[in-house]
């Protein structure tokens, strides 16, 4: 499980994080939600080992991760989908996914790489054809799928909702719902359209200005009016 | 017409240096997105160490395979020279950096081989073939430079599109966060970039040497040459560097033909101020790309 205590980043005299605490317990969605430039992505970008956190650690499976490279974290089972599409157009849908995960195993990678078509069936038909063909819900499934390829335990998604129709977010969360349900995932899933991730998550977390406002059960935060008027804005 | 066509075939063999240089410049380009002017002074270095082994042994294969490994040596010495302690900084402190590295190899190999021009002894004739009744600007060794060239090009063609260690470099230069949040070492990847620069360069300078001689100075005129050719393809496409590389070995050997060699750098120069005002971003470029 992953388990981050107490972090804070800085960007100069920015404080972007401050003192956030949470547990992502594996097998259910947990949503970071808040207004823009609350520190999500942040968050999100300090936990794949982007940002070197000021203080406060993060630790999995009881191991700390907190300031180790982006590389190392993702090969100990931490995936980050980052915001907008994180394809790389030049090369094809299969190099995309194949990029995934290099480090496995032949038979690993092969397993990932049946279970991304499975899911993604669009992917496998457009698997020779370069990644900016896609359309944009096409391109983000491929970022889910490049991240699936690394066989994570743990997958964090920065707003796989940004720019999307309804329709196909609705789709893909609850794709993501469902795989965290089914495979044991933990998923971290950071969303500016707090009524969906809220809908899909079993427990939340407010973001403000850095700080957390407040934790607890996904319902409870969907129900709780002042604080949607407040920090969520509908 | 006999002329052109001689003319044009005599430009072959150089083009095909040309393109090798070209090639070694792109890169790096692609890896580390600056052009390293060094690329030359590496060359003509390892060129010197492939003529020593060539004396001593008699044996070409053997001087050019070690060149090889001496420039994948010195493409990662070079790399951790310039890249790493200005790698915080812009790239244009990288850049004159390398200009740095291109004198001090230049004095280095002044010191060790001395500044006299030496000649390098080719490992078949030189001299023109005789073919259906008159003699072609073709010799054995200019084939001998084409099928050594279309060799390297094609393994790194293979090595870039059908191995993972080539998907790791192609995607470490296309978006290095993505490929790091892939898992990949991205920093490794630049720096095999600049190592297989290093040894194509090698490649290329020993394939001129015989055709000209060598010494610490000898291939700065290749470097205006492969510059133009690698930004003429776009900087990024090994693909352009090859096709421009050629092209231009067979422009020089025209104004060379027609009128005279020391026109042949202000003709380059030319087309790459042309090509910067018409179409800026090269022949082959992925569009976009060079924002980065």
């Amino acid at each position: 499980m992953l388990h981050i205590e107490k972090l804070s980043v800085s960007y100069g005299a920015v404080q972007a994080l401050k003192d956030v605490s949470l547990d992502v317990p594996h097998g259910s969605v947990t949503a970071v939600i808040g207004a823009n430039g609350a520190g999500k992505s942040t968050l999100m970008r300090t936990l794949a080992g982007l940002e070197k956190p000021q203080s406060g650690q993060v630790t999995f499976n009881g191991e700390v991760i907190s300031g180790r490279k982006p590389e190392d974290i993702v090969r100990m089972g931490i995936a980050l989908v980052p915001e907008g599409r994180s394809t790389i157009p030049e090369l094809t849908v299969e190099d995309n996914l194949k990029l995934g995960g290099m480090w496995r195993s032949h038979a690993q990678r092969n397993a990932s790489l049946t279970r991304v078509y499975t899911l993604f069936p669009v992917l496998s038909e457009r698997r020779s054809m370069r990644a900016d063909t896609l359309s944009g819900g096409e391109r983000q499934q491929l970022a889910i799928g490049r991240a699936l390829m690394t066989g994570p335990q743990v997958l964090l998604l920065d707003e796989p909702s940004l720019g999307l129709a309804p329709l196909i977010v609705t789709q893909i969360l609850e794709l993501v719902a469902r795989m965290a349900w089914d495979s044991g995932l933990a998923v971290l899933l950071v969303e500016q359209n707090a009524t969906v991730a809220l809908r899909i998550a079993r427990s939340g977390l407010v973001l403000n200005l850095g700080e957390v406002v407040k934790s607890g059960p996904a319902a409870e935060i969907a129900s709780d009016e002042e604080l949607r008027h407040a920090y969520l804005g509908y | 017409m006999t002329n052109f066509i001689d003319f044009l075939l005599g430009g072959f063999s150089n083009g095909a240096v040309i393109a090798l240089m070209a090639l070694a410049l792109v890169m790096v380009w692609r890896s580390t997105r600056m052009v390293n002017f060094a690329q030359v002074g590496q060359a003509m270095f390892t060129t010197y160490i492939a003529l020593t082994v060539q004396q001593s042994t008699g044996n070409w294969l053997l001087a050019l395979a070690v060149a090889m490994g001496a420039g994948l040596v010195l493409g990662t010495i070079v790399y951790f020279l310039v890249i790493r302690p200005v790698k915080n900084s812009d790239t244009t402190g990288a850049i004159i950096a390398t200009f740095g590295v291109l004198i001090a190899l230049q004095a280095g190999a002044g010191m060790i081989w001395g500044g006299d021009p030496e000649g390098f002894v080719p490992p078949v004739s030189n001299a023109g073939l005789e073919f259906a009744g008159r003699i072609w600007p073709i010799s054995l060794y200019d084939i001998l430079v084409l099928a050594v060239t279309a060799a390297l090009v094609i393994g790194l063609t293979l090595l870039f599109t059908k191995t993972s260690l080539g998907l790791s470099m192609r995607a470490s230069a296309f978006n290095p966060e993505v490929a790091r949040l892939s898992g990949v070492r991205v920093n490794r990847m630049l720096i095999t970039g600049w190592a297989l620069a290093g040894a194509t360069g090698a490649v290329g300078g020993v394939l001129i040497a015989p055709v000209s001689t060598i010494s610490p100075n000898s291939f700065d005129i290749l470097l205006v040459f492969a510059f133009t050719a690698a930004v003429i393809g776009g900087l990024d496409s090994l693909i352009g560097a090859v096709t421009f590389g050629i092209g231009t070995g067979l422009v020089i050997s025209l104004v060379t033909g027609y009128t005279d060699a020391s026109n042949a750098p202000v003709v380059a120069l030319v087309l790459l101020a042309l090509n910067l005002l018409l179409k800026p971003d090269g022949v082959f470029s992925h569009h976009g790309s060079r924002s980065v």
